[in-house]
């Protein structure tokens, strides 16, 4: 055997064996692609094996088995345009003229029994090449759309198709040649061909080991990105940076829905706007993906998902491929990516799908444990919050009760030693201001507690804010200071009576107490726009504006609040902010040491809740 | 004594001075430390503003004064606190007056 032989019999084993390899995988995938493939080779393998049972058995031609084989390798550079145009639009006028060049060449081979005279034969080879090249060219163009392993297939498999038109080529030149040169060109042919079928080899039928390293450079990227993600914000700032990852990563468009099982729905922000919001059970392709937990490739989104054709048509959807987010058992949601073109390699995009999906699952996971563990804080921050305040609303209860216990046990000794000695009064007095001074933080205990609760606000009735406030300034408490209500005219709105005057009363107080003896405090009511406005205005101490943020907290005092002269426990605004909230309003504060402040109220005036 | 709270520091002297005790009362540490003579004994609250019990302890002690200190607070934590301070005893409040009157004996005649 020739080393020529040698090349010529490696070069067919090969093209069986991508045959048989491509049969193998229609049986397992059946699709348009795989049929076509399997078409395109299958013709080359009955040309290969027939040509080599003749010679071998020395068999003699049978006419219209060679006939046929003829015919199948002039039908095989239409075999592959219809390849070509499962992925890609092919111009009807590329269609209808192959088909003709295919029916003239079959024409031409038959009406001359075998020997074709030389020009026709150009012409047949030009129109084989020809085709070989624009389908190398749309081959191109498909990997230039495409990633990972997909591109590098799609590129082996133009490699091939260039390599195969140029051995026609050559091949189909050599007869026209003149005579020195007609010997050389033989081993030229056998090398393309060879070439050619180790590319078609690569790109249909490559080894695992070749997918896997041309996957890797993607998803390495992908990982980079994703090592960041479960720090971000939230969870749908992940959510989209995964699907721009993922889209990215497979050269498509992607989108993320994520399981939510109080609705039993996925939940989607797709930014292509393909799917809605949400997808519940039914005839979603993605909820059945979700379902049944294997993704899946669907060639036509429109036939495969009728109600939502329209969508994929304006968004330019052609297929779809998408993988079931999950998490060992937990089932987390699903990752749906769209391509404008069917992929010729759907079921290697399938799978970095699924890759991209698990990584998906990953991040999220791990964004769900970040939340648990900020959660966790929150709760034990909670926790210690409620020990804090325990602990001060214990202290701050004592701090009555000990002179109440100590003068009392002191009024009752000397009631036993000194039965004859006069009331001791100024004692007397003291548990008297101590217990009332008990009782008011019992009181705003409980009204904290009550708050907390939301069971502080009670019933609601037609109240007039103006007719409130005149009652809380009239009070004997403050007569020490001015207190001038301003207003035109009632404003009445529907609130607790009780609750809404002692917000007015906590901030008169609170006016009155900050401020020096004899100063104005001057309150102001309006209505406008369907709210009540009331501001009170004093000419106090003022709130240093570090302390302005946290004025409404729990237990806050000023800093520059002297505790012994300002009783409390600070939970007054708090109070106070809790009650105009839950009537639908708001509070704040302006304040300048040394000038004084301004507390503003808003109350809506009709329907609040 | 001293304590920020007036009724407190009210009723405690008055406790004290029928028991025969001299008191001197100040509101704050700051004010303690200007205000301290020689006294046999020093009640303390804890919590106070401008000096709190911990500032006035260690500059009471800094300056060389050896009064056994009695550590009075409602605080929970109240004989931490005292540990804290190196104090001689603590009462919590609020603090039964027989305490108080045995607190203070007990400190009082173990210096005479």
């Amino acid at each position: 055997m020739t080393a020529l032989e040698l090349i010529s019999l490696l070069t067919q084993s090969i093209f069986v064996l991508i045959f048989v390899l491509v049969v193998w995988g229609f049986v397992r995938r059946p699709s348009r692609t795989n049929v076509d493939i399997a078409l395109f080779f299958g013709a080359i393998a009955i040309a290969i094996v027939e040509t080599r049972v003749a010679t071998t058995l020395r068999l003699p031609q049978v006419e219209i088995v060679s006939d046929i084989v003829a015919i199948l390798i002039i039908a095989m550079p239409y075999l592959l345009l219809r390849l070509v145009d499962d992925f890609s639009d092919v111009p009807a006028l590329v269609n209808r003229l192959a088909e003709a060049g295919l029916l003239l060449s079959a024409a031409a081979f038959l009406a001359t029994e075998g020997t074709v005279p030389p020009p026709i034969l150009l012409a047949v080879v030009l129109y084989f090449v020809a085709l070989s090249a624009y389908c190398a060219v749309e081959f191109i163009r498909a990997a230039r759309r495409s990633t990972g392993v997909t591109r590098r297939r799609l590129e082996a498999v133009a490699a091939g198709t260039l390599l195969l038109g140029a051995a026609i080529l050559v091949a189909g030149l050599v007869p026209s040649l003149p005579p020195p040169l007609a010997g050389l060109p033989t081993g030229f042919t056998q090398a393309l061909a060879l070439a050619s079928a180790i590319a078609y080899f690569v790109g249909f039928a490559p080894p695992q080991i070749l997918r896997r390293a041309w996957q890797e450079p993607e998803l390495r990227s992908f990982l980079r990105r994703a090592a960041s993600l479960p720090r971000l914000p939230d969870t749908p700032t992940i959510v989209s940076a995964l699907q721009d990852g993922a889209g990215s990563t497979l050269g498509a468009r992607a989108t993320i829905g994520l399981f939510d099982p109080e609705t039993n729905t996925l939940r989607f922000q797709d930014p292509h706007g393909v799917l809605p919001a949400e997808v519940g059970e039914g005839a979603y392709l993605a909820w059945r993906v979700f379902e049944t937990q294997h993704a899946e490739y669907f060639a036509d989104a429109a036939r495969a998902h009728p109600a939502l054709a329209s969508a994929y048509r304006t968004h330019r959807v052609r297929s779809l491929l998408i993988a079931p987010i999950s998490a060992a058992e937990q089932r987390l949601g699903a990752l749906e990516a769209y391509t404008d073109h069917e992929p010729v390699f759907s079921e290697d995009d399938l799978d970095l799908v699924r890759l991209l999906a698990d990584q998906a699952a990953v991040v999220l996971e791990s964004r769900a444990l970040i939340d648990e563990a900020a959660r966790v804080r929150a709760r034990e921050e909670a926790a210690r919050l409620k020990d804090d305040f325990i602990s001060a609303a214990a202290h701050d209860l004592k701090t009555p009760l000990t002179t109440l216990v100590a003068q009392a046990q002191f009024l009752e000794r000397r009631a036993q030693t000194e039965p004859s000695a006069p009331a001791d009064l100024a004692g007397l007095r003291r548990i008297v201001r101590e217990a009332k001074r008990l009782s008011s933080l019992v009181i705003e205990l409980l009204d904290a507690s009550r708050l907390e609760q939301g069971k502080l606000v009670g019933e609601r009735e037609p109240v007039d804010l103006v007719e409130l406030m005149r009652d809380v300034a009239r009070r004997d408490t403050y007569q020490a200071h001015r207190i001038s209500v301003s207003a035109d005219a009632p404003v009445v709105g529907s609130y607790d009576p009780r609750r809404i005057g002692q917000v007015l009363e906590n901030l008169v107080e609170n006016a009155v107490k900050y401020s020096p003896d004899k100063s104005e405090v001057r309150v102001a009511i309006t209505q406008r726009d369907g709210e009540a406005f009331i501001d009170v205005t004093d000419r106090g101490i003022g709130i240093p504006a570090s302390d302005l943020p946290r004025i409404f907290e729990r237990f806050h005092r000023g800093s520059n609040v002297d505790d012994r002269r300002f009783a409390g426990m600070g939970l007054g605004l708090f109070i106070c902010k809790g009650i105009v909230e839950q009537h639908g309003g708001r509070i704040w504060v302006e304040s300048r040491v040394g000038t004084g402040s301004t507390f503003h109220v808003v109350l809506p005036l009709e329907g609040a809740h | 004594m001293v304590d920020d709270d007036p009724s407190i520091v009210a009723v405690v002297s008055e406790i004290l001075v029928a028991e025969g005790h001299e008191v001197v009362s100040a509101e704050n540490g700051a004010e303690a430390l200007a205000k301290v003579n020689g006294e046999a004994l020093v009640l303390l609250d804890m919590r106070m503003p401008v000096l709190d019990g911990w500032g006035f302890a260690r500059q009471f002690r800094a300056s060389g004064k050896r009064a056994p200190i009695v550590v009075m607070t409602a605080a929970e934590n109240a004989r931490r606190w005292a540990e804290e301070i190196g104090a001689d005893g603590y009462l919590a409040k609020p603090f039964d007056i027989d305490a108080l009157i045995a607190a203070v004996e007990r400190h009082t005649t173990r210096k005479h």
